[in-house]
Order: C-alpha cells, then sequence, then structure tokens
C-alpha cells in the first residue's frame, strides 16, 4: 500500500500500539514494550541470561535475525558477509550484554552493534557490481519462480546501484527508508548530526534516482 | 519526473523485503554462544557512571514494528514473501567449478559478449543477457580455479573493461583487459 | 640476467629453422596462415621446454579477436614464453602450469625471481597460484612492485589463498574509497597480522576469546 507522505516515505509506519500511520517525526510509547507482541519483551529476556539462563538469548536472536540481516544484506550486498557479520553482531550483543545500560532498548542496543560492524568490515569496502563467487541461493533467489520480471531487473538493477553508491550514503538511506528510523535514532547509533544525516539521505536519494535512471535509459 | 520517484519507491519496497537466511544460521551461533562464558551484570562502578550520564532515550515503537513484521512473516507463512531457491542440483555448478557472475554497463548497446581467457576470447561463445531494458548486461560462467584476463565486447566494435575488477597488467594488443581470480586449487 | 638468460635460450630454440610443428586446432581460422606457422612454432618450443601452453594459445586469440596484427601476436606470443620459461625457472621443479602462468604474470608486473623463488619455498605445500596473482593485482592497483612483493611475501606462511583473496579484495575496496593504494595495504596488513596473531583456530577462536570487562 503506498501512502504519500511529505516527508518522502512511500509507506508510511504502522505503530503497532495505537494501530494508527505513525507520521514520521512523532514517538509513541507502547504499553508493554519492545519486542513484546509475542513472548517477553527484550528487557525480561535480557535480565534472565544475565541471571543465569543463557538460553534465554536465543529468544532474543530469533526476535532479531530477521531484521538485522536484511539490513547487513542490504548493506555488504553478499550473503557471506551479511551472515558473518550478523553472527558476529549477535556474539558480541552476548558477551557484553552486562554493558546494555537499558535491557529495555536492547532491540535500538544490538542494533547499533550491528551497524559499527557492518563499517567495519564491510562499510569501507566498495560492493562489486558482480560477486566474484556467485553463491547458488543468490542466483536461485534472483530466478525465484512467481516473481514479477520486472521486479527481478529491479532487484538486480537495485543491487548494481546500491554498489555504486559510498557507504556512508547506503547506510543513511538504508536506515531511513528500510529501517523506517528517526533521525534522533540514526543519530544515536551513527554518532552522526541530524542535520548530517539529513542531507546525507538526500544525496543517497538522488544519487539512487539518478543510478537507476541511468540503468534503464536503454 | 514523477516516473522515477515511483521507481525509487519500488526499490525501496523491494529492500524493505524480509531477505532469505541460511537455515543453518541459528544454530551456529547458539553453537558459538554455547563455548562463551555467561556475560555477568556491571559492577558498580559501572552502574554509578551509567546514572552519571544523561541519556537522549526515547521510547520507540519502531522495535514493537519489527517483532510485529515477523510474527507476520511467521503466522502467514513465508512461501508468497520470501522466494524460495529452486532444487540445488538445478543450479550448483559441477564439481570444482565455481559460478561467477559478470555484470556490465553498456549504455546503446545492442549485442554484448564476455571474451577471455576461459572462452577462447570467442565472441559468441558468452553472450551476455541484457536485465530487463536496463543498459546493464549479465552473464553466469562457471569456471576452474585459475587467473583468467577477460573484456566485454559491445557490437563487437567497443571493448569495455570490468571497472570492479583489477587490471590486466600486460596489455599487449592495445586494448586493455580486467582479470579475475578463482581461488580453490 | 638470472631472468634474461632462459628467454634468450628460449628464443633461440623458438627461432630454430626447419622444425615441423604440431597443429593447435583452435589457431586454425582465427589467424593468418603465416602468424599461425610461427605461433606454432612457438608453441611447439614450448611444449619441448616443458612449458605450458594454454596461456600462449590465449594470448595468441586474444590478438586474433581485437584484429591486431599478425607481427604483433608473434611478439606477444614469445614474450610470454620467455615469462613462462623464466617463472619456471624462479619457482622450480614441480610446479603447475597454473603457477608458472601466475609467475610470469608477478614477473611482468615487476617482482624479482629470487622472490618467486622465495615464495616457492615458504610454501612449498601449497601452490603459489593465488598468492603470485595477488602481488600482481596489488601492483596493479598502484602498489610498488616491491612493497607487494614484501607483503605477500610476509602473508606467505600462513595466509590460506582465500585469505589472499580477501586481502586483495579488501585493499581494492579501500582504494576505489579514495585510500592510497600503499596506505589500503598496510591497514589491511595490519589486520592480517592482528588475525594472525590470535593463534591456531583463529577464525572462531579470536571471536570466542574472553575479553576483559
Amino acid at each position: 500500500m503506498h501512502t504519500p507522505s511529505t516527508a518522502g516515505y512511500p509507506i508510511a509506519p504502522i505503530c503497532v500500539t495505537c494501530l494508527l500511520h505513525r507520521p514520521p517525526d512523532v514517538t509513541c510509547r507502547p504499553v508493554t514494550g519492545y519486542g513484546s507482541v509475542n513472548g517477553p519483551p527484550d528487557g525480561d529476556l535480557v535480565r534472565r541470561v544475565l541471571d543465569g539462563e543463557p538460553d534465554a538469548f536465543g529468544g532474543l536472536v530469533a526476535r532479531y535475525r530477521d531484521r538485522l540481516g536484511r539490513y547487513a544484506m542490504r548493506m555488504l550486498g553478499n550473503p557471506a558477509d551479511a551472515e558473518d557479520v550478523l553472527q558476529e553482531t549477535f556474539i558480541r550483543a552476548y558477551r557484553s550484554l552486562g554493558r546494555c545500560n537499558d535491557p529495555e532498548r536492547f532491540g535500538p542496543w544490538v542494533y547499533g552493534i550491528l551497524v559499527n560492524r557492518c563499517r567495519t568490515l564491510g562499510a569501507k569496502r566498495a560492493r562489486r557490481n558482480r560477486v566474484q563467487i556467485a553463491d547458488d541461493v543468490v542466483l536461485a533467489r534472483a530466478a525465484a519462480p512467481g516473481d514479477h520480471a520486472e521486479n527481478q531487473a529491479l532487484r538486480q538493477t537495485l543491487e548494481w546501484a546500491l554498489a555504486r553508491v559510498s557507504p556512508t550514503l547506503r547506510e543513511a538511506f538504508l536506515l531511513r527508508y528500510v529501517e523506517d528510523l528517526s533521525y534522533e535514532e540514526m543519530a544515536d547509533m551513527t554518532g552522526a548530526s541530524v542535520p548530517a544525516l539529513k542531507m546525507r539521505v538526500s544525496r543517497a536519494r538522488e544519487e539512487l534516482r539518478r543510478l537507476l535512471v541511468e540503468a534503464s535509459d536503454g | 519526473m514523477a516516473e522515477h520517484d515511483d521507481r525509487l519507491d519500488r526499490a525501496i519496497a523491494l529492500l524493505r523485503e524480509p531477505v532469505p537466511l541460511d537455515a543453518d544460521l541459528d544454530r551456529r551461533i547458539a553453537e558459538r554462544i554455547a563455548a562463551l562464558p555467561a556475560p555477568r551484570r556491571a559492577g558498580p562502578l559501572r552502574l554509578a557512571a551509567r546514572w552519571l550520564v544523561e541519556r537522549r532515550l526515547r521510547v520507540r515503537p519502531v522495535w514493537a514494528l519489527a517483532a510485529a513484521a515477523v510474527l507476520m512473516v511467521v503466522t502467514w507463512g513465508v512461501r508468497g514473501l520470501i522466494p524460495a531457491p529452486p532444487p540445488a542440483a538445478t543450479t550448483a555448478a559441477a564439481p570444482g567449478l565455481q559460478t561467477v557472475r559478470f555484470v556490465v554497463l553498456a549504455p546503446g548497446a545492442a549485442h554484448v559478449s564476455l571474451v577471455g581467457d576461459f572462452n577462447d576470447w570467442t565472441e559468441d561463445a558468452t553472450p551476455m543477457q541484457r536485465i530487463a531494458t536496463s543498459d546493464l548486461w549479465a552473464a553466469s560462467v562457471p569456471m576452474k580455479p585459475g587467473r583468467y584476463r577477460y573484456a566485454f565486447v559491445a557490437d563487437g566494435t567497443t571493448w569495455l573493461v570490468d571497472p570492479d575488477a583489477p587490471p590486466a597488467l600486460d596489455d599487449d594488443f592495445g586494448r586493455p583487459n580486467s582479470v579475475v581470480t578463482i581461488g580453490g586449487s | 640476467m638470472h631472468r634474461t638468460l632462459p628467454a634468450i635460450l628460449f628464443v633461440l630454440v623458438a627461432l630454430t629453422p626447419g622444425r615441423a610443428a604440431a597443429q593447435e586446432p583452435r589457431l586454425a581460422g582465427r589467424l593468418p596462415d603465416q602468424t599461425r606457422r610461427d605461433v606454432e612454432a612457438l608453441l611447439d618450443s614450448a611444449r619441448t621446454a616443458g612449458l605450458p601452453t594454454e596461456p600462449l594459445v590465449d594470448r595468441a586469440l586474444e590478438g586474433a579477436t581485437k584484429h591486431a596484427p599478425g607481427e604483433r601476436i608473434v611478439a606477444a606470443v614469445r614474450r610470454l614464453a620467455a615469462d613462462l620459461a623464466a617463472s619456471r625457472d624462479a619457482f622450480g621443479a614441480g610446479v603447475s602450469d597454473a603457477e608458472i602462468a601466475a609467475g610470469a604474470s608477478a614477473l611482468r608486473a615487476g617482482a624479482r625471481a629470487d622472490d618467486l623463488a622465495r615464495l616457492r619455498e615458504i610454501r612449498s605445500d601449497q601452490p603459489v597460484t593465488v598468492a603470485a596473482a595477488v602481488l600482481t593485482d596489488l601492483v596493479a592497483l598502484g602498489v610498488p612492485p616491491d612493497t607487494a612483493t614484501a607483503a605477500v611475501l610476509a602473508l606467505a606462511e600462513r595466509a590460506k589463498d582465500s585469505e589472499y583473496l580477501a586481502f586483495r579484495r579488501n585493499i581494492e575496496r579501500d582504494v576505489a574509497l579514495g585510500a592510497t593504494p600503499v596506505a589500503a595495504l598496510e591497514f589491511q596488513m595490519q589486520s592480517a597480522a592482528n588475525l594472525f596473531d590470535a593463534g591456531p583456530g583463529r577464525a572462531a577462536g579470536a571471536a570466542n576469546r574472553p575479553r576483559k570487562p
């Protein structure tokens, strides 16, 4: 569903607490804490781990792996790097769980670890416009049955275009448009100022738009 | 311009789709964690430091949204949202071979070939496929471990190198090449 | 001197008149007759000298596809044959065709024969193809040959082929982002050193080592 927005969002996120379309810069305080739609809240799981129940960490992994994996994949461009970074992120989170200042905010905290991991291991690397050792799953994914041909082509073009945007701009674009973070949340995670992040997002949009046009003018 | 924004919007929608991860990932993470010492709570000094630091924290519902999205994927079924890979046998390269994907931007070309040491520099050996109606051309080639010089030829006359690959230093014929090295010897 | 002697000997052998050369079917129809005969004579000499002929055929076919003049194709094949001979001599007996070819590229990039010999000595239990290829690629990225050689030799004892390739890929990407080639190489050397200093089982062990709070 496409909801036009003056802030430029293609799809306005829905707050699961109030079930209303959330305008970009309005926050909402959920009643039961983060990640509590299904299962115990993050804070409970963190406390259980620290109280000597390490298996409880598995609940946090299951809760966040897909979303963190999506960001890592979009940022790094190949499944092997993304899965490596994802593993390292969870390992680091587990080992330093005692230093998570606010267990209720495990989500943003582990997300910040992931963003830094991506920067350290992959964000300094320019992504290539071809994988040197193509993963069969990647190739299969690109040719998935039932996938609309136009979407398939756009996927491949998008891979190529994302590879040409600098990691700094790519990171800002993904955090804003794919992960739906506010500029304040992005500032917390990246250490950049809100004005700087707004400029990066704007430049990333322009650059991607230009690349998509360049690739399609055939 | 409106058409271009629609394309970007569709691109963003695709980027927001779930990404299939290795089914074995959770087990690998669990194994590694099992080998680690249990994490401990912060000591009193760190607790004191925490209260001395002013935090710019606001409750964010975005994480609840993420959990809801995961729940929706699980309960509505993965098949409709995440493309299932076909059986490995139909896409795996033969033993000892690795599949390398080559992509090049060739504006205005009607035909692009990949030529190199792996196909005797024969122009019709590896024709590339245009990606939809774009100027991007792609080809996947099963290759044995080794080092290969290669280039792209557009319409039989224009030679293109791969901007993302190392250049071949020995240029004997005035048209530069790129190099790909496949490990695993 | 060490490099030119085998090359000179090779050229002398190749120019010996009256030797019937075997036919390489892939050249038929792609090269002018005289060019094909000259190239086949070079192939024959290479075969006699125990050198791989596939790189020579590839070079000739490359020239054919690029519509290069016959004499230029022959000169390129002859030069490559000399490089292959020098590479094989540098590496010593028992090396594979792929290693010889990779060594030839490294010599062309500016590596010294003594350094190739050293590389072979350090990695005596595994092929040196990828290590030599990475050396060449580093020079292609702008790293001075001596610096590239030193880096490759420093990694030779402990780096797996996949680590060599990752090393090169990382440098490539840092250079693409604006780092100077040498600065990028220094940074990646330090990363590699940190990784190797973690000890045996480093891939898993380094990550799992308990950290001080």
